[in-house]
Parts: C-alpha cells; sequence; structure tokens
C-alpha cells in the first residue's frame, strides 16, 4: 500500500504530477490510498505519508501517458468536485485507460464512467451556474472603478470559470472572493488568495434597483410558472442574487394583476 | 441616472415583455484581443448564458427593452399600439448604451435585446437603433450579444448597417396570414416583412463566405442569423396553418428561429381580441413540432394527423401512437434515423446509444444506468435482453397510460 496526499484544492496539478509516477511504475489501483489534506493551511502540517512532489523527471515514456484531450478535459472537471473520492476513482480510470481499454470512455454503461461523467456533470453545472449568478457590486479602489463578487460554489468551481472571467471582463478590475478562494485581477495579472476575507464584500451597488426595476417588469404575471423557475434557479442559489429578494411578491399579485388586466378590457 | 430612467425603465421593459425570444448564443465566439485596452464583454460559442429566471420559467439573458413604446401603427395585439394608453417613453441613444454596458459589468446580462415602436418614420426609427448598436461596438468596443428587432420598411441600406453591428436580426411576422395581419395590424404587409427577410438572408450568405477573392475576409453579418416571432390564439389560425408557416420561413427565409408566443391579455387590450389567455400546453406541443421538424427528420403531415396538434401527447409519441406497426425497435439495430423516432428517446440520447454500440451491446441494466424514461420507452423498443409483450402495443386503451398531469418545461429559450 502507498498513500498519497494531496495538499492543495481541488489538487488537479498535484494528482497529475502523481499519477504519472504511479501509473509509470504500475502501482495498481487498489495499492494506493488518495487522501487530501482538508484545508488549505492544513499544507503546513506535514504527515506521515509521502509527499507526492517528489523530484521526479516531469518528461515521462509518452507512449504510455498520452491520453486523449477530451478524457483529460473530463478528468480535469471530475477533479473540481467536492467528493473526496474524486482522486482515487480518477486514477483508477487513468489506469483502465491506459492499461486495460483505450475506448473505456466510450462505454458509458461502466460503472467508473458513468460515476465519472456524473462528476463532470456536476461540476459543469455548478460552474456554469457560477457564470450566470455571480453579480458584481462596484467600488473605489485607489480612486478607480472596481468590482467585487461574493459566491459559493458547490464544488471547486472558480478554477473552471477563471478563463471566462478574465476574457469577459479583461478591462476590468474584478475580485471574486469564494469561501475557499478570491481571485483579484487588475487588467493584466491574476492573484489568488487562499481563505480570503469576505468583509471586504460591499452590501449595495449603485445600478442594483435599476436591475431589480428591470427583472420586476420583463415578468409577465399572466404565465407564472414557478416549477420551471425553481429548476432552473433552485433556492440555494438565491442569497448571492439581489433580484431574488423581489420573487415571493411578484406571484402573489400575480394573479391580481392579470385579472385586473381582463377586468380592464371588458370594461372598455 | 436618476429616478426619471427608473421609470422609463419600468414603461420600456414592461413593454418588451412580449417577446418570446431571450436567446443569446448561436453567434460563434468572440473577444478582446490581448492587446485591445478597451472594450468589454465576450459570446462563449454555444448557447448563452440564462443569468437569472423569473416567476414566469422565463430565462433572463439580454437587457431586453424598447427603445420607445411610443407607435404611429395599430395592431391590436399590441400593447404599444397608438390607439392605447399606456405611459409612454422613450429611451435616448446614450442612456440605452449606459445602461446595457452598466448591467454587463455587473454580470447580470448577456447583452441587448433591442426593439422599438414606431416613431416619426421606420427609416428614423431604425437609423436610432443601429446608432445605439454602434455606439456599444464601435465607441465601446462591447462583445457581447446584440439582437436588433429591424423595423419591416426600414430601408435596405440601414438594414444592412444594423447587420454589420448585430449578432441577430429578426422581425416578427405576428400572424401565419395576410388575412389575419389585416384584421390584428392592418398596417402590418406580409410582403413587405418577407421582401426585408429576404434582403437580410442574402446580405448574411454574402458574409458567410470565408475569404473573398482578394484574400480579405468580409465583416461579420448578423452571425446568429434572423429569427421571428409568431402570436398563437390571437386569430383563428390552426396548427397547420401555423407551422406550415414556419416550415416555409426555416426552408425559404432560412430563419434560426421561429418563436412562438401563446397570446396572453395585455393592459388595456383591443376589443377584437379574445379575453383569454391562449393555452401555454399549445404553445408548449408547438415548439415540441418545430424541435421535430427540424432536429429529428419528421415532416409535417406526419406531426399532424388533422388541424391541430394532439393535446394530451407529445407529438412524437402521438405520432407513435398512431403508428404503432413499425415498433418495437431494436436499439441494438436501428438506424439513427429511427432511434430519433422513439418517443422518449432525445437526439443527445440517440448519440450515446450510437456510440456504445460501437463498443458493446445494449441490455436492459444500461437503459437504467443511462436514466431513461424507461415507463414510456419500454413498449416501444426492444434490447439484448428485454423485448416488450407483443400484446401491449395492441391492447385496448393503451395510450391512456402516458396520460398524466400536465408539468411543462421551457422552450422559449
Amino acid at each position: 500500500m502507498k498513500t498519497i496526499t494531496i495538499t492543495t484544492v481541488p489538487g488537479f496539478d498535484e494528482w497529475r504530477e502523481a499519477s504519472r509516477r504511479c501509473i509509470a511504475e504500475r502501482i495498481r489501483p487498489e495499492h494506493l490510498i488518495w487522501q487530501n489534506s482538508h484545508s488549505v493551511q492544513n499544507e503546513l502540517f506535514s504527515s506521515d505519508a509521502e509527499p507526492c512532489r517528489s523530484k521526479i523527471p516531469r518528461k515521462m515514456p509518452q507512449s504510455k501517458l498520452s491520453i486523449p484531450k477530451s478524457t483529460l478535459m473530463l478528468l480535469k472537471y471530475a477533479l473540481c468536485h467536492n467528493d473526496e473520492n474524486r482522486f482515487a476513482l480518477c486514477y483508477r480510470v487513468l489506469w483502465r485507460v491506459v492499461y486495460e481499454n483505450k475506448q473505456l470512455i466510450q462505454i458509458k454503461t461502466d460503472d467508473d464512467v458513468i460515476q465519472l461523467f456524473a462528476m463532470a456533470k456536476a461540476v459543469k453545472r455548478d460552474a456554469y451556474k457560477m457564470s450566470a449568478f455571480l453579480r458584481f457590486r462596484e467600488i473605489s479602489l485607489e480612486g478607480q472603478e472596481h468590482f467585487v463578487a461574493w459566491y459559493e460554489p458547490e464544488h471547486f468551481s472558480l478554477e473552471i470559470k477563471l478563463n471566462f472571467f478574465q476574457t469577459r471582463f479583461k478591462n476590468m478590475r474584478w475580485s471574486i472572493l469564494t469561501p475557499y478562494r478570491a481571485a483579484h485581477w487588475d487588467t493584466e495579472t491574476l492573484v489568488l488568495e487562499d481563505n480570503p476575507d469576505s468583509s471586504v464584500v460591499p452590501d449595495h451597488d449603485r445600478i442594483e434597483n435599476y436591475w431589480l426595476t428591470y427583472y420586476a417588469n420583463i415578468f409577465n404575471p399572466a404565465r407564472i410558472k414557478t416549477s420551471a423557475m425553481l429548476n432552473q434557479m433552485p433556492k440555494k442559489y438565491w442569497k448571492n442574487m439581489p433580484e431574488t429578494t423581489l420573487i415571493d411578491d411578484m406571484i402573489k399579485q400575480s394573479d391580481t394583476r392579470t385579472r385586473k388586466m381582463i377586468s380592464d378590457c371588458k370594461t372598455n | 441616472m436618476h429616478d426619471r430612467l427608473i421609470q422609463k425603465l419600468e414603461i420600456l421593459s414592461d413593454a418588451a415583455k412580449y417577446d418570446a425570444s431571450c436567446a443569446s448564443g448561436s453567434a460563434g465566439k468572440r473577444q478582446a484581443g490581448k492587446t485591445e485596452k478597451v472594450g468589454i464583454g465576450s459570446l462563449t460559442g454555444g448557447s448563452g448564458i440564462c443569468h437569472s429566471f423569473t416567476p414566469d420559467g422565463r430565462c433572463v439573458s439580454l437587457l431586453k427593452i424598447l427603445m420607445t413604446n411610443y407607435c404611429i401603427y395599430d395592431c391590436h395585439y399590441c400593447i404599444n399600439r397608438v390607439s392605447s394608453n399606456v405611459q409612454r417613453a422613450r429611451f435616448t441613444v446614450k442612456e440605452t448604451v449606459e445602461l446595457t454596458l452598466n448591467f454587463y459589468k455587473r454580470n447580470y446580462i448577456e447583452g441587448l435585446f433591442l426593439s422599438s415602436g414606431i416613431v416619426g418614420s421606420p427609416d428614423i426609427t431604425m437609423e436610432s437603433m443601429v446608432r445605439i448598436a454602434k455606439s456599444l461596438r464601435i465607441d465601446h468596443g462591447f462583445k457581447g450579444y446584440i439582437h436588433l428587432k429591424t423595423i419591416p420598411n426600414a430601408s435596405p441600406e440601414l438594414q444592412a448597417e444594423a447587420g454589420l453591428y448585430a449578432d441577430r436580426l429578426s422581425i416578427n411576422v405576428e400572424m401565419p396570414t395576410q388575412s389575419s395581419l389585416n384584421k390584428y395590424a392592418p398596417e402590418k404587409d406580409l410582403s413587405d416583412i418577407h421582401r426585408s427577410m429576404n434582403t437580410l438572408k442574402e446580405k448574411i450568405a454574402e458574409h458567410k463566405v470565408d475569404k473573398t477573392f482578394s484574400g480579405k475576409r468580409p465583416p461579420r453579418f448578423a452571425p446568429g442569423g434572423q429569427s421571428t416571432q409568431m402570436i398563437i390564439g390571437a386569430d383563428g389560425s390552426n396548427d397547420k396553418t401555423i407551422l406550415g408557416t414556419s416550415v416555409k420561413l426555416y426552408s425559404e427565409q432560412k430563419l434560426r428561429r421561429v418563436y412562438y408566443s401563446a397570446f396572453s391579455p395585455i393592459p388595456d387590450a383591443s376589443e377584437v381580441l379574445p379575453l383569454k389567455p391562449a393555452p401555454l400546453v399549445r404553445e408548449h406541443r408547438l415548439y415540441q413540432a418545430d424541435w421535430l421538424l427540424r432536429f429529428y427528420g419528421f415532416g409535417l403531415d406526419e406531426i399532424l394527423e388533422d388541424d391541430m396538434l394532439d393535446m394530451d401527447y407529445d407529438p412524437k409519441l402521438s405520432w407513435a401512437l398512431r403508428n404503432r406497426h413499425m415498433f418495437p425497435i431494436d436499439l441494438n439495430k436501428a438506424d439513427k434515423q429511427m432511434l430519433l423516432r422513439v418517443p422518449g428517446l432525445g437526439a443527445r440520447t440517440v448519440q450515446k446509444i450510437l456510440s456504445i454500440r460501437r463498443n458493446t451491446k445494449l441490455n436492459w441494466i444500461d437503459l437504467t444506468k443511462m436514466r431513461l424514461p424507461l415507463k414510456k420507452l419500454k413498449p416501444f423498443i426492444t434490447v439484448g435482453d428485454y423485448f416488450p409483450d407483443i400484446h401491449l402495443l395492441d391492447s385496448n386503451n393503451f395510450e391512456l397510460q402516458f396520460k398524466q398531469p400536465k408539468q411543462f418545461e421551457l422552450f422559449g429559450a
């Protein structure tokens, strides 16, 4: 038995490095125990377990370790899942792809493949929701516009979406804070900060009222479909979306508003 | 910005909500260059992001507003017709541009969907709309999504300019026939609308070429194509007429999307209109039928047995119930076209089945692992270790098992 401890979150790079070596050494998945230290600070307390970042040559025999880019992407997504078993599962899949069946990923009915896809899908959805539901608020920092957002992803989705935010808001200064990590962008450089202080997040924004006005008025009270809304925007996302404070009243008043429209027509 | 602007926003977003479209995708990818020091936004490719959802189940993806709700036309179904008593307002070019940018910077939206009542003349209106799009693109380097509702009678030059800045252009046909238009939108002419669509279609095709002879790439022209909307249930048109019109629009005008909007009562409505909203299930069935026509290889005459779609069963199931002799289908052998016709199998599932089949044979357990709607599928398919009871398909009241309390997904995106 060999134990590998991953010390960072989500831990993709560490996992990849360790996996490269273990695959090359032909260590079977069942002979490996994957651990990860629970929080980012735990890195300071070294355990007895063998650290996986030893000085191994980066270049390994390519023939055995080349896997399709799409598979690597799939593993990358799955490794951003918050499930502690992700490292073991991904290694098992990698092992099987390398030594058992190159086409494994195509077999969508294989239990490991199903689990891998399910985890990747959960992360993808979580990351998508982050790009959709995150809200920036404007502050003035050193005399310049700076946009700050607080978001609580379910998985390690910040890593997945960094590129999206850097591209879309390239010429904007912004900070995205999550419970485990913050990303700060000054139009040129990205700085990551672990365990950020959430008290710097502003509680209002000069434009927010316009957004609430828009949200309340673009809604058609004659077509209430709350379940469709909740399907796409479950309540767990609501707390950081300012417009959701309006929803209860919008639903309550919808019936009266619709009936009024119809009765107004009749009296015309 | 001050309170007067809040008031305008109230009026001009309220007036825009009857447009079903909120799509912000299918215009390809776009982003600011690495060295560009101004500019904001990106198109991610794929189908755009829904930044919020309202209690009507609709996605909020774009800032969907009218430039103005003043209008010289008198279309009965429209809340902004000249004879309506609604409050009027008008955004300036600058206000619209700033609102869009301010919303975008806060990650509220993917871009702008701008429509307008007709003020002065079609050309005057269209010219202001183009100025808004142009200012966003040129002055502010805006790379987000822009959808412009073009004004049917505006000059071809203005429409051509609109296409240079917009990702999508649309003109609403509103009613499937000229006779309905005559009754409900007396100033609108179907052949004018088609002429405008045709101009845009040709422009879009011209700009699609990868490179011209001189080796230069032509500028982008409405890369997201054209779309339109029909109001359902305000006039007497049946589903056959409506879908027939859609088929023509898709094939002749190369439209990307036709939206169906169930008529719903509007404030201060004209008395020519029905008082009751059209059932949402009809709108839903039309979207399903539209999907079958575009992505599942169905023909119009296969989907419609008579003039109206079946409200109890979705159109694919309804077709299968009428063609039971073609079932059950062997999922391990049937070709793609036939798989697409099996009730309960979507296009993505079919793709998955085909890819699994290349490596291994499908058994019942695999279907459960794929989380398919087994109850619906069961009578229509066979796999390696499963064959349905041969009498099942022919049993009395077979179809009743599929009737269920209605739940609707969102198809309007």
